[in-house]
């Protein structure tokens, strides 16, 4: 696993396109909350908020602001780990890897430790911000209540990052891969799940993004949509989360261990 | 030992039949060619013996052991084109490659410098030219001086003094004992390397073994007189003659056995026809292996 690392390492090291898309996704999240949270924090919207119940900027709830807003942030994540990957099928290095001494399934495992590494990039990062925000334009004093939010996000990033390997190996081509990736997580799937919750119920909310959603609601507004509305619970969400990161992980295992590279 | 192993291998693409029950071994220390025209299936054969294609059917082996990654690092391998990461330095790819075969990163100045490509080790891969390709690909083949090489057309993309320099290597490299499985249809870079062949057509396997077994290269003589068409004729006569055209302002005499000049000349003379031109040539490789692969058989 070292050994991967290290090779992994050698590829993006001096890779500047990388380091650039790594440094905006990263600015992006405490970026995105600080809009929020210094609109949110003016006098008459904070004491809406207060009468509502607590602030979304304040502990504990920041853990769930933050998670749900960094979670609309999360594309540039999946853009580069298709780079990475379409990378190796156009310079046909992803040949080369195994002929110079890696199995097939070492190939697979070297991407997903990008899955692993993007993916906590982010959630430190919004672990970070929400930790300062929640000091910065919070009362309350420091609490972990509600952190779980930021595992769900962890999660879905997991999840999305699943998905765009799997896109990037069977497209093999950057351009079709990110065309597709992105018509998918910004406007197909929500599309979809508009269209199932109208006609048959709360399945709609079992698409695969979609069930990050739904565990990642606003605060506020997410106490008030869920009370009076047919979903179901966290669990079933959390479990349909889980089987969609196995199952698309299965997929590129699958398609990579046995088709011709 | 057997360092190559294959049985029964069949490949097919689509409705294409790319290789067909291919079966040969390739002995511990052998110069073996693989010769065939474009889309033999030469290419394809060596993809599935280094993982990267499935076969449909058979199997193979490698230092007498099922073929896996760990055998992989063992052998110096360049396949079909040089495949290196665009944004990258020629020396930081073969970082990259020594990283994954598991060989010394200090051996990366000894191969850059076998392939005269010190001077530009740190520019971008994708400011190289064919040929400087190329050459990083054969550097990266040659990272850990591997007991075994894999060449897939290694002269691709070189000029005349670069494939005159590969011929060099592959020929020091065979000479220090080293098993090297070279591809190619270039008959000419083949012909003064190789110990053994296997001949491909249309994905079959048409021969295979020891050089001198394979391809029978029996000389022929090539004379002239001042009526070649007597002279032919008288040819014709001659025990053992099994074929003699006029080629330009020569005559082509082709033997069963090698021939013995001093013996048709004597045998000419005797009919009142005096050579103008006797010279006892070897039949070139390319040659014998035309015959073989245009052979319908």
């Amino acid at each position: 696993m070292k050994q991967l690392l290290y090779t992994e390492w050698l590829k993006v090291k001096n890779y500047r396109t990388f380091w650039i898309m790594l440094l905006v996704a990263v600015i992006m999240i405490p970026a995105g909350n600080y809009v929020p949270a210094n609109v949110m924090s003016s006098r008459e919207l904070d004491q809406a908020a207060k009468m509502l119940g607590q602030s979304p900027f304040g502990f504990p709830v920041v853990w769930q602001t933050v998670a749900n807003i960094s979670s609309y942030m999360t594309a540039l994540y999946g853009l580069m780990l298709i780079i990475l990957v379409t990378n190796e099928y156009t310079f046909r290095t992803n040949r080369q890897n195994i002929i110079d001494g890696w199995e097939r399934r070492q190939f697979v495992y070297a991407k997903l430790i990008w899955v692993l590494v993007l993916s906590t990039v982010a959630f430190l990062v919004a672990v970070l911000t929400a930790t300062v925000l929640g000091f910065v334009y919070g009362s309350n004093t420091f609490s972990l209540e509600g952190f779980s939010y930021l595992w769900y996000y962890w999660l879905q990033l997991v999840l999305e990052l699943s998905l765009a390997l799997l896109l990037a190996v069977l497209m093999k081509r950057a351009g079709f891969a990110m065309a597709i990736f992105l018509g998918y997580i910004m406007m197909l799937e929500q599309t979809l799940v508009l269209l199932l919750k109208k006609y048959l119920g709360p399945v709609g909310g079992l698409l695969p993004l979609q069930t990050g959603d739904e565990l990642l609601p606003f605060p506020l507004v997410g106490k008030m949509v869920a009370a009076n509305s047919d979903r179901y619970d966290d669990s079933v969400y959390l479990l349909f989360l889980v089987a969609y990161i196995v199952l698309g992980i299965y997929l590129v295992f699958r398609k990579v261990l046995k088709s011709d590279l | 030992m057997s360092i190559l192993s294959l049985q029964n291998i069949s490949k097919k693409f689509g409705a294409v039949q790319a290789l067909s029950g291919v079966s040969f071994d390739v002995p511990q220390g052998a110069v073996y060619g693989i010769l065939g025209p474009n889309g033999s299936g030469k290419t394809t054969l060596l993809g599935i013996v280094t993982d990267i294609l499935k076969a449909d059917t058979g199997s193979f082996r490698l230092f007498d052991q099922a073929a896996t990654a760990r055998q992989r690092r063992q052998i110096g391998t360049l396949l079909e084109t040089p495949n290196f990461y665009h944004y990258l330095s020629g020396y930081r790819n073969l970082e990259i490659s020594a990283a994954i075969k598991q060989r010394d990163k200090n051996d990366i100045a000894r191969v850059l410098d076998i392939c005269g490509l010190t001077a530009r080790q740190h520019a971008a891969f994708k400011t190289y030219s064919l040929g400087m390709k190329q050459r990083l690909a054969i550097a990266s083949v040659l990272l850990g001086d591997p007991e075994v090489l894999i060449l897939d057309e290694p002269t691709n993309g070189l000029d005349p003094a670069g494939i005159a320099e590969v011929r060099e290597l592959v020929l020091k490299l065979a000479s220090a004992g080293k098993t090297i499985i070279l591809a190619s249809h270039l008959l000419d870079e083949v012909e003064k390397v190789c110990t053994h062949v296997a001949i491909l057509r249309s994905g079959r396997l048409l021969r295979s073994g020891s050089v001198d077994v394979v391809i029978s290269r029996h000389d022929y003589l090539e004379l002239a007189a001042a009526d070649n068409e007597t002279l032919q004729s008288a040819l014709a006569a001659y025990p053992g003659c099994s074929s003699v055209q006029i080629n330009g302002s020569v005559v082509v005499a082709v033997f069963d056995a090698s021939p013995e000049p001093a013996q048709v000349n004597s045998y000419l003379a005797q009919r009142g026809i005096w050579l103008q031109h006797l010279q006892l040539r070897k039949k070139s490789l390319e040659k014998a292996f035309l015959e073989i692969t245009n052979d319908p058989a």
